[in-house]
């Protein structure tokens, strides 16, 4: 998987490709716009994740150029600007998916692999772990082969951990990711605790080992041993 | 609605110059019935006086002609030995056989001397009585104001409409300004004042439009360039606390700084829509069901609630309206978070949504404030949380006047919006 990351802060931008590298994705970065644009031109990328503010353009007109110069790459738009216009634009244009500035490496990751499941690019919607497997198309939990019932929060938080094994999962990510803006982070561990606590309870059930670990004062962490 | 606007606010002006110009045409009236009474009483007076002292005059020249008197019909007395020194006018009331009643004659009053002897002779003519006097006046007069009045409403009419149409252009751009739209251009007009006015509002509007934008920039200055930095730190202890720690004391210095930057982020990004509120940013106004964006948030809820087994007790009707969606997003959230995240184990939430009205009423932690201190700003909770959730709901509530309320009884909690708009 080869993926182009254009973000004009350096700092930004190394954190990024080391954490996606890290996921094994070949990655290559652009900090301006003259240079993502060159790069758009001569190579085919599968993901493009972009900033729409840069010093020397917009974002925008790279998601534009992207469209036209391969319109199969997928493209995320990351933005410190919240403000609903930007967000707008970019999905009008064609970027499959907007995240917001700060936001959590585990996030973008999960943002990532969910980007190129939905683009058919792993060849399967089924993701398995030990035994545990998820159908990300019909939204379905085995255990073994049988089937577990989650609720719409746990099966999130399943597919979280399972985008990002072994990686810290923060409880501010997880309620992120479950919520957005949409709760207050530092009120909802308690909901984080319960969610995960039955999430775990229900795969012991189902006889399978639970791979959630806790990670003190932290999060949590998917493990494979 | 523009242009009935104008109707209304034409309407007002003209009618208060009406009654303005009808009040001054009552002392106008008094005075000049007094006025015109005393003209005709006094021409008439000298009329009849003239006339009587001709009469006067004829006769004596006739008595010395022919020493004899005419047969004149206004002689209505001969007193023989009586002598005046000099004629005298007199006025007196005569009883009218044909209409029973007393009218008002002019008598004048002279002496003769006919062959030695003196006679004194009275002269009379009928005289205008005093009440057909004002009843002249009065027609006159009124006439007169009548058409005074019917003309100065017709040029006060016609004049207000044509001097008055430069007020109502610049009444009409600033009606339907926007603050997101550039400063319309005013008309100049011959009136200093309506050019005063124009350019007053002119550099006012320019003024406002401008601190508008500068704001409108710095927010989205500020919110780029802190939170493309909070990005880097967040990233940077997140990858931190993924490695783990042996010594503990680190690990929790950089949970700190982890959940600072999570935090810190968090404010920026409700201090950033209160901003945007404030600034009226948010004009994409429309036309919505209350009741279907209550559902989503519910929807988003759900589980939460379950998890604290929350009983929900939710009874809606369509309600509908006229504000930017998104807003109308935030401020159901806000409710609903509010609810669920100050509630008990156990507790309720009743939601109730009419046509015009919402209220959640939830049980909550025994709070003895004052429960407007809860919609302050970071009005800080037990648990140190920063309380900006409640200030997002009374500013949009302000914003689009809709009429707030929250009450609490111990442990009850209840707020109320009204949405119809005041």
């Amino acid at each position: 998987m080869k993926l182009l990351i254009v973000e004009d802060n350096l700092k930004l931008l190394e954190a990024i490709t080391e954490t996606l590298k890290s996921e094994k994705f070949l990655c290559e970065t652009a900090i301006d716009f003259g240079t993502a644009h060159e790069k758009i031109f001569l190579y085919r990328y599968d993901v493009l994740i972009v900033d729409i503010n840069l010093p020397d353009g917009s974002g925008l007109n790279l998601i534009r150029e992207t469209k036209n110069q391969n319109p199969s790459t997928g493209i995320i738009v990351i933005s410190a600007r919240n403000s609903l216009d930007n967000k707008i634009e970019g999905l009008e244009l064609g970027a499959d998916d907007y995240l917001t500035k700060p936001f959590d490496m585990a996030e973008l990751v999960a943002r990532v692999k969910a980007l190129l499941r939905r683009r058919n690019f792993l060849g399967t919607d089924i993701i398995t772990f030990g035994d545990i497997s998820v159908n990300t198309a019909s939204r379905k939990v085995f255990a073994t082969n049988q089937p577990i019932e989650l609720t719409k929060s746990e099966y999130d938080i399943l597919l979280f951990f399972f985008s990002n094994p072994n990686r810290v999962l923060t409880r501010e990510s997880i309620a992120e990711h479950i919520w957005g803006d949409n709760m207050d982070l530092a009120d909802s561990f308690d909901f984080i605790y319960s969610h995960i606590k039955n999430l775990r309870k229900k795969l012991t059930t189902a006889g399978v080992k639970d791979p959630i670990k806790a990670v003190y004062g932290v999060g949590y962490k998917l493990e494979t041993d | 609605m523009v242009i009935n606007l104008k109707l209304i606010n034409k309407m007002k002006l003209i009618k208060r110059t009406y009654l303005h110009t009808l009040l001054w045409m009552i002392p106008i009236l008094l005075i000049g019935i007094l006025f015109s009474f005393l003209i005709i009483k006094y021409v008439a007076y000298e009329e009849i006086d003239e006339f009587l002292t001709y009469e006067m005059e004829r006769l004596v020249k006739y008595h010395r002609e022919h020493n004899d008197l005419p047969n004149f019909h206004n002689l209505v007395q001969v007193i023989e030995n009586k002598k005046l020194e000099a004629p005298v006018f007199k006025d007196t009331l005569i009883l009218e056989p044909a209409d029973n009643e007393m009218v008002p004659y002019r008598q004048l009053w002279f002496s003769i001397d006919h062959n030695g002897r003196d006679f004194t002779l009275v002269l009379q003519h009928l005289m205008l009585g005093r009440d057909d006097i004002a009843q002249g006046a009065l027609l006159i007069t009124t006439g007169l104001a009548l058409l005074i009045v019917l003309f100065a409403l017709l040029s006060v009419n016609r004049v207000t409409g044509k001097i008055w149409t430069p007020f109502y252009n610049t009444l009409n751009k600033i009606t339907r300004f926007k603050i997101s739209e550039p400063v319309p251009e005013f008309e100049s007009s011959t009136i200093d004042e309506f050019n005063t006015l124009n350019s007053t509002l002119n550099s006012l509007l320019n003024k406002v439009s401008t601190d508008y934008r500068h704001n409108k920039e710095f927010n989205e200055n500020a919110s780029h360039e802190l939170q493309t930095h909070l990005a880097v730190i967040k990233a940077n202890a997140g990858e931190l606390l993924g490695r783990g720690f042996k010594n503990t004391e680190q690990l929790e210095q950089v949970r700190k700084i982890y959940s600072a930057a999570t935090q810190l982020s968090q404010v920026q990004k409700s201090l950033l829509l209160l901003s945007k509120i404030n600034n009226r940013e948010f004009t994409d106004n429309i036309k919505l069901n209350i009741e279907d964006t209550l559902n989503s948030v519910l929807e988003l809820f759900s589980e939460t609630i379950d998890i604290r087994e929350i009983k929900l007790m939710v009874q809606t009707v369509p309600c509908w309206a006229v504000m930017d969606k998104g807003l109308a997003e935030v401020l159901l959230n806000n409710l609903v978070k509010n609810a669920v995240k100050h509630n008990v184990q156990k507790g309720y939430i009743n939601i109730k949504l009419e046509e015009d009205m919402l209220e959640i009423e939830n049980s909550g932690e025994l709070f003895t404030g004052k429960p407007e201190s809860l919609l302050q700003r970071f009005s800080k909770g037990k648990n140190g949380n920063s309380g900006i959730g409640l200030a997002i709901v009374r500013e949009i509530c302000d914003l689009y006047h809709f009429n707030l309320h929250y009450e609490i009884y111990q442990t009850t909690h209840k707020i109320t919006i009204l949405f119809r708009q005041s």
